[in-house]
């Protein structure tokens, strides 16, 4: 399907340029004119292999064609090139030409014979046929499954994605051993032809979402996915709000898990993370340990991450707002040593912590941008030498560098990375705001805040559920984690259509 | 995309109409009942619940007899197409002035608590910005919103049992002090503070379970009653009965007691707070007026309208600096305006259709 409708999209394009492309569409029956052909095509591409040869069965005149980087050589070698070279069969049909593959298809039109070199397959023209026969053979290189440096948890699967389609779809097949996980593939890109595979479970995905996600897929006009991110970006409801809609996870166990819960996992070939949607808000502070550990730990730490949410948005901007307008709230023995920190700052609060969250933020990039090893020095640096320098400089107070590093903490407690740093940019206008009007200042943010998030959406189901619309059966599994018993439900938001999963009584339950 | 057809679910018509009830209201509602009948005002509270009831549940019976449209279309569907226009009209010019006159007492407010030299015109523009992302979304948004906003703040409801510790509720005896006659008075004002539940009008059609409609009211009602009585009660047995008259915002002043360990003068924390709960009478009313004025004009799309009734709001308080006295007075006319509408306009309409239905039965 996927491939009928890129053979479209080719032929459209090329409908514009001269009718000489059209005639010469079809493969010629002489091997000379195809081998001719492809030298043309292919020019300035050293890395092309043309391998002449004379099948043994046939004794006719053929050409093995392929890609040397992007090949599996020891597959050619023993699988293609031996069995026609050196089998001679005669059980068999004449035409037939059978190597020990497991995959082979016959073409007969150049563009499907320029992709599959493209995509590393070996192409074998015969003489005096006008098809020809393409086997099965990339080996593109890639790196062995790893955890993910990204996402780190303790209790999870220790893997994570590669840059492989094939090996993530492996990865995620691995997970649920159901025949109800269907795949689509798709493919996206005028020059890079990046495959997608869309994985769902079909009896439990709504199928009004998943042909949304599809629409919007087939809507993109594109030269290349590069990575994951991209497609996110051209597929999300909103582009011009601060929170992600879409989940990226580099993680199998994860994605799988949502993937039970009735959302869709779009895997993009070349890399290593997954788009997962519909996506809530709540999605973004979950991980997977939080369902490995024990619930009562689970639920406490899950506590501790929205309230980490609301230091790193509003700590800030409430330490302004305290200090320029309202330092009649503070009690007055904190007052006293407050004032005492900042009785040799020459400047106003705002100043104050705009250059110490702007110090924050570049030590941060720094530490990403650098190998390891330095970023331990920056870390120290930053850390150390300009915190205690600016203090004793007197030009931040220590009460600053507190907020400063309280914030901080608190934005890296979210376990999605586009999430804190959604949260790490709203911070800012907040600050403003807070510098500004005070509390009023603050609440006017929140309020704008509010009124984002109730009306974003994810693939068109609500992004705030189910805190708005307000669904309070299933705080189960937002605030804190109940027991694994007692969450029977799927997350009305995905609107699975098979909405309870299967369940089991507790242990020493009401029967026993 | 395709759009779906906003609607609402039951807990966010509840909190719709409860959310446009509480508003400004409270601040000052003890203090205006203890004018009246003494501390025996939180009587006349519960006399003005029974009245609004009764009022709410005429509104969904007169809008039972056209379902599927506003009190908009069922003007013009039982009158013609004039009745329907002036209706429009009319109704549009009541929440405009009503979400004008709350939106400036908003900032009013800002200004008297929390920033006394912010001008009033730099704080409406603030303010307009919340409420333009939000209104110019549909009913459901708004909905979500009043849900969101209600869970929210609920919980400062707690701050007003702290100072319980200090009551005296000696304050309340006798019952009846005075006879009746003040607590009928005392009606009078208690009943301005229930108004809104006539936007019950054009959040029917889009309810979705239309047979719990008069159930939703009354629940709407009975919670705006409790938090008044909390409120009112807990204020009267704080203040003496003739020191609490002396304060504009009694409410407000008695949190001035509260201390923590952490935080003193609770109460700007507290008020800036409040700006959500006003922000849900504000921002339905908003919705409203621009609702009527898009019908009125034919447009699908109510922005411009919004952007519109900002920019007049916001001209109005530059050209006309607004004080409490001019605002309340403002309020006073369009709340006796709102009583025509919420409880003589439902009657009549009500009486009207009783009367048509019987001329057919018989007719037939």
């Amino acid at each position: 399907m996927a491939f009928f409708r890129k053979y479209k999209k080719t032929s459209a394009s090329s409908a514009q340029q001269s009718q000489n492309r059209i005639k010469s569409y079809r493969l010629s029956s002489g091997l000379k004119e195809n081998l001719a052909k492809i030298q043309s095509t292919f020019c300035d591409t050293p890395d092309l292999v043309i391998r002449k040869l004379v099948i043994k069965q046939t004794g006719s005149q053929a050409a093995v064609i392929y890609l040397s980087g992007i090949t599996d050589s020891k597959a050619i070698f023993n699988n293609v090139l031996d069995p026609l070279l050196f089998k001679n069969d005669r059980e068999h049909d004449e035409a037939d030409f059978k190597v020990s593959l497991g995959h082979i298809r016959e073409a007969d039109s150049w563009p499907e014979i320029e992709d599959a070199l493209l995509n590393g397959e070996t192409v074998l023209f015969v003489e005096g046929l006008a098809e020809a026969y393409i086997y099965d053979t990339p080996k593109f290189p890639s790196r062995s499954i790893e955890d993910s440096p990204v996402e780190t948890y303790l209790a999870g699967a220790h893997v994570g994605f590669n840059e492989m389609a094939s090996v993530n779809v492996a990865l995620i097949r691995h997970q649920i051993h159901n025949r109800e996980l269907k795949i689509k593939e798709m493919t996206v890109g005028e020059r890079g032809k990046t495959k997608l595979s869309i994985l769902y479970l079909a009896d439990v995905v709504n199928p009004e979402v998943l042909k949304e996600l599809e629409n919007r897929i087939k809507q993109l006009n594109v030269d290349s996915i590069i990575n994951a991110g991209v497609l996110a970006e051209y597929i999300e409801d909103q582009p011009y709000s601060p929170l992600p809609q879409l989940l990226l996870t580099e993680r199998p166990d994860y994605a799988a898990a949502q993937i039970l819960q009735g959302r869709i996992v779009t895997v993009v070939d070349r890399s290593p993370t997954v788009i997962i949607g519909p996506a809530t808000f709540d999605v973004f502070f979950k991980s997977i340990d939080d369902y490995g550990s024990r619930w009562m730990v689970a639920s406490f730490i899950r506590l501790l991450r929205y309230f980490g949410f609301f230091i790193a948005i509003f700590l800030p901007a409430i330490y302004i707002a305290t200090i320029s307008f309202h330092f009649e709230v503070i009690p007055l023995k904190l007052l006293f040593s407050v004032g005492e920190s900042r009785e040799r700052i020459p400047f106003p609060p705002y100043i104050e912590a705009f250059i110490m969250e702007f110090t924050l933020e570049m030590l941060r990039e720094a530490g990403i941008r650098l190998p390891a090893k330095i970023g331990q020095t920056v870390g120290i640096v930053g850390g150390i030498v300009i915190g205690q320098a600016a203090v004793e400089a007197g030009i931040v107070s220590n009460i600053m560098v507190i907020v400063v590093a309280l914030t901080a903490i608190a934005s890296f407690i979210i376990p999605s990375y586009e999430m804190s740093s959604a949260i790490r940019l709203v911070r800012f206008p907040m600050m403003i705001l807070a510098s500004l009007f005070g509390f009023v200042g603050i609440v006017v943010g929140f309020m704008i805040l509010i009124g984002h998030f109730i009306s974003l959406e994810s693939l068109t189901m609500p992004y705030g559920s189910p805190a708005a619309p307000l669904r309070f059966k299933e705080w189960k599994d937002v605030f804190i984690r109940t027991p694994q018993w007692s969450l029977e439900q799927r997350p009305t938001a995905t609107k699975a259509i098979q909405k309870t999963k299967a369940h089991s009584r507790p242990p020493g339950g009401d029967d026993s | 995309m395709k759009m779906a057809k906003p609607t609402l679910t039951l807990p966010q018509y509840i909190f719709l109409i409860h959310g446009v009830q509480m508003g400004v209201g409270v601040l000052t509602l003890p203090r205006e009942t203890a004018e009246a009948a003494g501390t025996d005002g939180w009587i006349g509270i519960v006399l003005s619940w029974v009245l609004a009831t009764a009022a709410s549940l005429i509104i969904i019976q007169v809008m039972k007899n056209y379902p599927k449209g506003t009190i908009l279309d069922l003007l013009r569907h039982y009158f013609g197409k004039w009745i329907g226009i002036a209706g429009t009209i009319l109704f549009s010019l009541y929440f405009g002035i009503m979400a004008t006159v709350i939106f400036i007492r908003e900032a009013l407010f800002i200004q008297a608590w929390i920033l006394p030299r912010t001008e009033v015109y730099i704080l409406i523009a603030l303010l307009s910005i919340p409420s333009y992302l939000i209104v110019r979304k549909n009913i459901t948004i708004l909905g979500r919103y009043s849900v969101l906003v209600f869970f929210m703040t609920v919980w400062m409801m707690i701050f007003f049992i702290i100072p319980l510790k200090q009551a005296q509720w000696l304050h309340l005896l006798p019952l009846l002090k005075e006879g009746w006659q003040p607590i009928l008075d005392s009606v009078g004002t208690a009943l301005f503070s229930f108004g809104g539940f006539e936007i019950a009008f054009f959040l029917y059609p889009f309810l979705q379970k239309k047979e719990k409609a008069s159930m939703g009211i009354v629940i709407a009602n009975t919670l705006t009653l409790f938090i008044y009585l909390i409120i009112t009660i807990g204020a009267f047995v704080f203040f003496s009965p003739d020191e609490i008259t002396i304060y504009n915002e009694p409410s407000i002043v008695m949190l001035k007691i509260l201390e923590f360990r952490f935080i003193e003068r609770l109460e700007i924390v507290f008020f800036a707070f409040y700006l959500f709960v006003i922000s849900v009478t504000v921002l339905p009313l908003m919705y409203m007026t621009v609702y009527c004025t898009s019908q009125l004009a034919g447009e699908e799309n109510h922005r411009r309208h919004l952007i519109w009734l900002l920019i007049i709001a916001f001209v109005y308080v530059v050209l006309v600096p607004p004080t409490f006295d001019q605002n309340k007075l403002l309020q006073r006319l369009i709340e006796q305006a709102g009583m025509v509408l919420a409880f003589a306009f439902p009657l009549c309409i009500w009486a009207y259709l009783l009367i048509l239905r019987n001329i057919k039965r018989r007719g037939n």
